[in-house]
């Protein structure tokens, strides 16, 4: 109850705690009425019955002195046609050894019966003890029967008090019917009026809550009318949405370039690929135009052309299926890697690096992750790698697939990530500084789902991305 | 209850037609003696019969009404009243020095009975079969309401004291009834016209009540007066009076409030029953 209690917004559980006081307020003002309506009622009952035990001992005194049975009886019974004694259900005289001399009822306390041996005598109170707690309908009472100063009986008296209780059942109706009813008017009104003043509260939590990386600033008309707290509040979150989104517009802007130096990179390194055989073919192309009519010399270096231009072709290949559009979507092969070797090799070739290379997955088990995210992370990572391994460094790349999920495993001997780029690599958004295409990576995994982890073991760092088994067709 | 509408038509009557105040004051004040023979609560009966003695004898008349039998008949004896109505027994008691001066007629006879009653589901069919139980007696100077039941009882050797649990005396023939009716005492010993009286004009109270036993025919409750007055004019007067009461329009109205035919002048001889009575008591004794 409490639990769900407190799970409620608090633009809620203010205005029913309101509420709730209303009606515990409510509660306790028919609880003083009602106490005091019994209160009235007893004293009212007290009084009565004093002075029907008052009146009844002047005139029973010599009566009882004399045990007159007759007198005693009369003077009851002519007593009982009182208007005011219809409310003494039964009064009963007793001498002073509580024998019986008569009764309103003879019939229910026979003459010399015995005063203990009548129904509820036991429960009788004494007139200062009347109470209406419960709910009975009848009250007994005894009294010291006294003459000329000394006991010389008892009284009890029955009193019917039907009409008391049903008084105050119908006193306790009404207050329920009509303190309920302004109780609950009155804890409507505070729930709506705390309501309101919690309105802000709501628009605030929505907005904060909805925003996420990308808060909206509350529009100014909902922004809460004079200097209060809540418009400061409104303010002051406005203020913070300015800072989140020129924040964010930074982030991106620093992306933009991070791809930008990947990119110029990459295309610096492709162009030496490209421009280091350019050398050999010019020559070969020379040597054929030297020697025309030699066919030796004209086949061996036609060869050479051949073979310097297939891999310039590969390498246009390899470059084109990197960023080829038309690849968004498509499933990851064990060839991806050849590529991206291919990709990195002159890189790692002009360092003088040589690639520690181990892919040890079947088609198959590729056949669940997109290719374009994977072959971009291996990329950034390798380049990273390779840069932070220096020349003759060493780099490797370990690819396994273990029950179902994809492990990069890219490491190098480099003096390890700086803070920073650390931080960029496996901290939350927002984190800038060091390592190119760090950020990259980071989105690139987290929208797949995958995580990261960085471990430094002596003179080794190694940058492990692990893709948890994408849903069947993911890829597709 | 068509006997209070014609005791208020009558009284209505009576404030009307009133007689000349200088005939109603003349001369001494008449003082008459009441047992509770009749219906001597009811303030209507009392307030009748005093005016209609009233108007007959023409001077004020005072009712004098005791408790007991017992005060009443020493008012009597002593003179504080000039006459009263009595009870047989009472008369028997001093017939020496009291004198019958009328006897009332009911049902066309000076006679009534006594009646033995317990409630309506009382299982008793006779006296015996009240033993051991409480007993409401009217007044222990009563014919009806004590000698009758206690010389039955000494008819069979007992005493009301040992045969019933409990005896009472409540002075009044109709709070015998209300002892019985209200469970009060098991059974009670009430005259015979009161009762019947009763059960015309209040009619749940004797019917919360159920006659056991009725005893023999018994001399009504007499009017008696000292028998040294005898020849008063003053006691002359009152006994024409009595006897005339059924000749006047007052005196019927008060003989249909008291259901009673009239007054006839009665014999000693008309007690002898009751007389026979208190030998059987006294011989217990």
């Amino acid at each position: 109850m409490i639990r769900a209690y407190r799970r409620l917004p608090l633009a809620v559980r203010a205005p029913a705690l309101v509420a709730a006081l209303m009606v515990l307020a409510g509660l306790v003002a028919s609880q003083q009425v009602l106490a005091e309506l019994a209160r009235g009622q007893e004293a009212r009952l007290r009084e009565l019955v004093r002075l029907h035990v008052d009146g009844l001992s002047v005139a029973l005194g010599p009566s009882v002195l004399r045990k007159d049975v007759w007198e005693v009886y009369d003077t009851l019974d002519r007593a009982g046609r009182a208007g005011d004694a219809q409310r003494m259900a039964l009064t009963v005289v007793a001498d002073s050894d509580d024998r019986i001399l008569a009764a309103s009822d003879p019939l229910r306390a026979p003459v010399d019966g015995h005063l203990r041996d009548l129904a509820g005598v036991a429960a009788a109170l004494p007139v200062d003890a009347i109470t209406l707690a419960s709910d009975a309908p009848r009250v007994r009472v005894l009294a010291p029967l006294q003459y000329q100063g000394r006991n010389v009986g008892s009284i009890l008296t029955e009193l019917d008090v039907a009409d008391l209780v049903a008084e105050r059942r119908r006193a306790v109706r009404a207050l329920l019917a009509f303190n309920g009813a302004v109780t609950l008017a009155l804890a409507f009104v505070g729930y709506v009026a705390v309501r309101r003043m919690m309105r802000p509260v709501s628009v605030l939590a929505r907005h904060m809550g909805t925003g996420g990386a990308d808060p909206v600033p509350i529009p100014l008309a909902q922004l809460p009318g004079g200097d209060t707290e809540m418009a400061q509040l409104f303010r002051t979150y406005n203020g913070m949405t300015g800072a989140i989104r020129a924040r964010a517009e930074a982030e991106r802007r620093l992306s933009e370039r991070e791809r930008l130096v990947s990119l110029g990179r990459l295309s610096s390194s492709l162009a030496h690929e490209i421009n280091n055989p350019l050398g050999g073919l010019l020559n070969a192309a020379d040597t054929i135009r030297t020697y025309p009519d030699r066919p030796d010399i004209v086949r061996a270096s036609v060869d050479l052309l051949l073979r310097g231009l297939n891999h310039m072709r590969d390498v246009a290949k390899a470059i084109l299926d990197h960023n080829r559009l038309d690849r968004a979507g498509q499933a990851l092969t064990p060839e991806d890697f050849d590529d991206l070797r291919l990709l990195i090799s002159p890189e790692m070739q002009r360092l003088g690096q040589r690639p520690v290379w181990s892919v040890a997955v079947s088609r198959a088990d590729l056949a669940g992750f997109p290719a374009a995210p994977v072959r971009q992370i291996a990329l950034n990572l390798m380049l990273n790698a390779s840069a932070a391994a220096g020349p003759g460094g060493h780099v490797g790349l370990s690819v396994t697939c273990p029950d179902g999920s994809l492990t990069l495993s890219v490491s190098d001997e480099g003096p390890g990530l700086p803070e920073a780029a650390l931080a960029r690599l496996v901290g939350a958004e927002g984190q800038s500084g060091g390592g190119v295409g760090l950020g990259i990576v980071r989105d690139l995994v987290r929208d797949l789902g995958g995580r990261i982890e960085h471990a430094r073991q002596g003179r080794s760092t190694e940058i492990r991305v692990t893709l948890p088994a994408a849903p069947a067709g993911a890829a597709a | 209850m068509p006997a209070a509408i014609d005791r208020r038509s009558v009284l209505a009557g009576l404030a009307v037609c009133a007689l000349p105040r200088a005939a109603r004051s003349a001369g001494a004040t008449f003082r008459l003696g009441l047992t509770p023979v009749f219906l001597d609560n009811d303030a209507i009966v009392i307030e009748q019969l005093r005016e209609t003695f009233h108007v007959a004898m023409g001077r004020p008349i005072e009712l004098v009404q005791r408790r007991t039998y017992q005060e009443v008949t020493a008012l009597l004896l002593d003179g504080t009243v000039d006459a009263a109505w009595l009870c047989g027994y009472p008369y028997l008691q001093h017939r020496d020095a009291l004198r019958l001066v009328g006897v009332p007629v009911w049902r066309g006879r000076p006679l009534y009975r006594s009646y033995l009653i317990a409630a309506p589901g009382d299982a008793a069919a006779d006296l015996a079969g009240l033993e051991g139980g409480s007993h409401a007696f009217s007044d222990p100077d009563s014919n009806s309401g004590w000698l009758v039941t206690a010389s039955d009882l000494a008819r069979m050797g007992r005493t009301p004291e040992d045969f019933f649990g409990r005896t009472i005396f409540t002075y009044g023939h109709r709070n015998v009834v209300r002892a019985v009716a209200s469970g009060l005492t098991r059974s009670g010993s009430v005259d015979g016209y009161v009762w019947e009286v009763l059960a015309a004009v209040e009619p749940d109270l004797a019917g919360a009540t159920r006659v056991v036993r009725k005893s023999e025919w018994l001399g009504f409750p007499p009017v008696a007066i000292r028998k040294d007055r005898a020849e008063d004019p003053l006691i002359r007067r009152f006994a024409e009076v009595l006897g005339d009461l059924p000749e006047t329009d007052h005196g019927r109205a008060t003989l249909r409030l008291l259901d009673l035919d009239g007054f006839i002048a009665g014999t000693p001889a008309l007690f002898d029953g009751i007389a026979a009575r208190m030998r059987d008591v006294e011989r217990l004794r």
